[in-house]
């Protein structure tokens, strides 16, 4: 799309200065500012309510942030919908609830959107999806309904369709939270693979296996505030901050 | 945000090898129902039920041998067996009726057709044809049932050649000025080519062209005419003056604008253009008059002739199909973010449904034809279409709004975050799911279209109702009221369960991908 005007923002994909957001009079995020590097695994953890959730979805603006900025891949994330969609076509995401579309098959929510958004040919899109699915080691469903699968599997497709329009950038809002027990190492081994093809992630989880193995860095939100940032060894052995420590000695020792 | 689990162990993969001594399943426990069990349950429980039960199946019962008395022996039949064409087609032409009976199988295969590619997943290509197919029926039927003209090949080009060049108001060149014009125009496209097509072809084709043009000027060239202020002037002074500015002023237009990228694809509209325009100088616009010369396809029948069954059936599937589309963008509009559309939508629909709808039948019949040119008549029937159409559409819509708040709004998020666009989210996945989920509602509503034309009886249309009362009052047929009116509910029951039915079927069909 040659119209839309890129910023050069460096070795960094995702850029959030001073990002603030309300629900009405409360104050979900109170200034964020963050930076994503090409192909980082970015964990976000912090206690309910934190803004985490928020957060992520204000990187591809399925909320709205009120004040700041956000730069995607050299894209300002401003009102003009030019911009909004080409974001978007560049960031995937992947919801606690799955959020397949259950009318139609596993292939149709894989082909979706790169038939109708990239244009695709159908043959290219379902050899696309079908690479897709047996990646995330599901071929054999391509022609079922979402509601025939397990939760598992249907988080899994979930994960194929986001990667299916070949993003850059791939969003987890808690990806296993929904999950029963026996499923949830599943996804997390299908996330764990995608991590170490190069893609850049930002994971919204309460999986501290997973942060501590998969993750670059780990960034701790409580009360709408980024309160600390840094590499799993560091963030687990010493953390600097007191509400760091209080959240971990609780998540920890059980 | 739930609290969620905030550290759960690993554990181990999903799949448990099968139990090695799987002991099988019981049977449930012997049936406990059964019809007789089922008839001491519900009817014979105490003695009084048992009374009961008895009385009234005495009562029914006469009263069912009575209705059947009658229907054989008393009922005069006669009045439906010898009027069966007027009843079935009314006063529509008998040597037409194959027109409506084809519009029937045509509404029927597309029906065929929808099923089947709603049956497994289909192309979705196929599918929007088949939407587009439905959208456009009704005009389809419209055309089909009222007959259409055409106008003949000649008058086409004869008003496409009047009010393209309107030659009434061009200045009309003299004759000897017709000649060097059109040397001029060619010589000037000529040029152009030369200058901005590299290829051999076209530079030798038109140079072929205007050396035709240059041959069909030569005999002229010698004549003695006179010029400006009476001097005399020999023909070929203008004739080459012309050719040479032309063809010299192309090529220095083409040089200008060769660096445009476009303009080489554009060069042979333009010669085609300029051949035909080149011809009208030669001819000075001698295209003929504008006129209209029709030539009918199918012979036109009135509206105001549709009637009997006929006019009931394509009353209810035309408001059907008319009411559809617009009860979903009334729904769609009261659900939109701009004030504007979404308060004028509301608007319709409540005042709409405020209203019963023998009244807006009333309104349609009366009011209508108001707000119109006088020149412009609309037959009663089509009024009646549109009264029905537009109190269809506010129930319907409402109809949709419930399946519309249904839809998760997760759903409309994943599909934004896949890029979607707003248009394609609502008919990709929006849409798709919340009239699935309305499809009882939508179907009961078609049953009520289906049973409510009889109220065009009322406003004076010959429908399936309206025959019948109509046959009633000849003399030949007096007093077969009973017979006719039985005959009416045996016929709107019959159709009405059908559909009914068929609703049900769909929903089976549809709730394969249901949560």
């Amino acid at each position: 799309m040659p119209d839309i005007q890129r910023i050069d923002t460096g070795d960094d994909i995702i850029v959030c200065e001073n990002v603030k957001k309300w629900f009405g009079e409360f104050q979900a995020l109170r200034g964020i500012s963050l930076r994503v590097r090409r192909g980082e695994v970015l964990v976000i953890i912090g206690p309910s309510g934190s803004g985490k959730s928020t957060f992520i979805r204000t990187i591809n603006r399925l909320e709205e942030h009120q004040e700041g900025r956000i730069v995607v891949d050299g894209i300002e994330l401003s009102h003009d919908v030019r911009n909004i969609a080409a974001i978007r076509s560049e960031i995937g995401m992947v919801f606690q609830q799955f959020n397949l579309f259950p009318h139609l098959t596993v292939m149709q929510n894989l082909t979706l959107a790169p038939i109708w958004v990239r244009r695709w040919p159908q043959a290219r899109a379902e050899a696309k999806a079908m690479e897709l699915l047996e990646r995330v080691g599901i071929p054999e469903q391509a022609h079922k309904y979402p509601g025939q699968l397990s939760g598992g599997q249907q988080q899994r497709v979930a994960i194929a369709r986001a990667l299916a329009m070949e993003p850059r950038i791939m969003l987890f809002d808690e990806p296993t939270s929904a999950l029963d027990p026996e499923m949830i190492k599943e996804v997390l081994d299908v996330m764990q693979e995608l991590a170490h093809t190069g893609i850049t992630m930002v994971v919204v989880t309460h999986e501290m296996g997973f942060a501590r193995e998969v993750a670059d860095r780990i960034a701790f939100f409580d009360f709408g505030l980024l309160v600390e940032i840094g590499p799993p060894d560091q963030f687990f052995r010493q953390p600097q901050h007191e509400r760091t420590k209080l959240f971990l000695s609780q998540i920890l020792h059980q | 945000m739930s609290a969620g689990r905030l550290a759960s162990p690993s554990l181990p993969a999903a799949h448990l090898p099968p139990m090695a001594h799987l002991p099988p399943m019981e049977k449930p426990p012997a049936l406990t129902a059964g019809p007789l069990a089922w008839l001491r349950r519900n009817l014979f429980s105490s003695l009084g039920n048992a009374a009961v039960t008895v009385a009234l199946a005495v009562a029914l019962g006469g009263a069912l041998r009575a209705l059947w008395r009658w229907a054989t022996q008393e009922a005069n039949w006669d009045v439906i067996t010898r009027n069966w064409r007027v009843i079935l087609w009314g006063r529509y032409p008998m040597e037409q009726v194959w027109r409506p009976g084809v519009g029937l199988v045509l509404l029927l295969v597309l029906t065929g057709l929808s099923l089947a590619a709603w049956r497994r997943p289909a192309p979705t290509r196929y599918r929007g044809a088949l939407v587009l197919a439905w959208l456009l029926s009704p005009l389809a039927l419209g055309l089909l049932l009222a007959g259409f003209e055409l106008p003949t090949p000649r008058t086409i080009g004869n008003n496409l050649g009047y009010y393209l060049f309107r030659p009434d108001l061009l200045p009309v060149l003299d004759a000897e000025w017709r000649g060097p014009t059109a040397l001029f125009l060619v010589a000037l496209l000529a040029g152009l080519t030369r200058s901005v097509q590299q290829r051999r072809s076209w530079r030798i084709a038109s140079a072929i062209v205007l050396a035709l043009f240059v041959g069909l000027n030569l005999p002229s060239a010698f004549t003695i005419r006179s010029g400006p202020a009476g001097i005399p002037l020999p023909a070929a002074l203008p004739l080459a003056l012309a050719g040479v500015i032309g063809g010299f002023g192309g090529a220095a237009l083409g040089r200008r604008l060769a660096n445009l990228e476009g303009l080489r694809r554009w060069l042979a509209p333009l010669w085609l253009a300029l051949l035909a325009v080149t011809l009208l100088v030669l001819t000075q616009f001698d295209v003929g008059r504008p006129e209209f010369d029709p030539a009918a396809v199918l012979v036109p029948v009135q509206p105001n002739l549709w009637s009997g069954i006929m006019l009931t059936l394509v009353l209810s599937t035309v408001t059907i199909l008319l009411s559809f589309p617009l009860g979903v963008l009334l729904a769609l509009g009261r659900a939109s973010r701009l004030p504007v559309i979404r308060l004028s939508c509301i608007a319709v629909i409540e005042v709409v449904r405020g209203v019963p709808l023998i009244t807006v039948l009333f309104m349609a019949q009366v009011m209508l034809p108001m707000f119109l040119p006088l020149e412009l008549t609309i037959d009663r029937v089509i009024r009646a279409i549109a009264g029905m159409t537009l109190f269809t559409a506010a129930y319907l819509a409402e109809v949709v709004r419930g399946g519309l708040q249904a839809v998760p709004r997760e759903q409309l998020q994943a599909a934004r975050a896949l890029g979607l666009s707003e248009l394609l989210v609502t008919a990709l996945v929006l849409l798709p799911q919340a009239l699935r989920l309305v499809i009882p509602a939508i179907m009961g509503q078609f049953v009520s279209v289906f049973k409510d034309t009889s109220l065009v009886a009322i406003v004076g249309l010959l429908d399936l109702l309206g025959i019948l009362n109509s046959i009633t009052k000849q003399r030949e047929f007096l007093g077969t009221v009973r017979e006719v009116y039985l005959f009416a509910a045996v016929f709107y029951f019959v159709f009405s369960y059908g559909l009914s039915a068929a609703s049900r079927r769909l929903e089976a069909r549809l709730g394969v991908g249901s949560r």
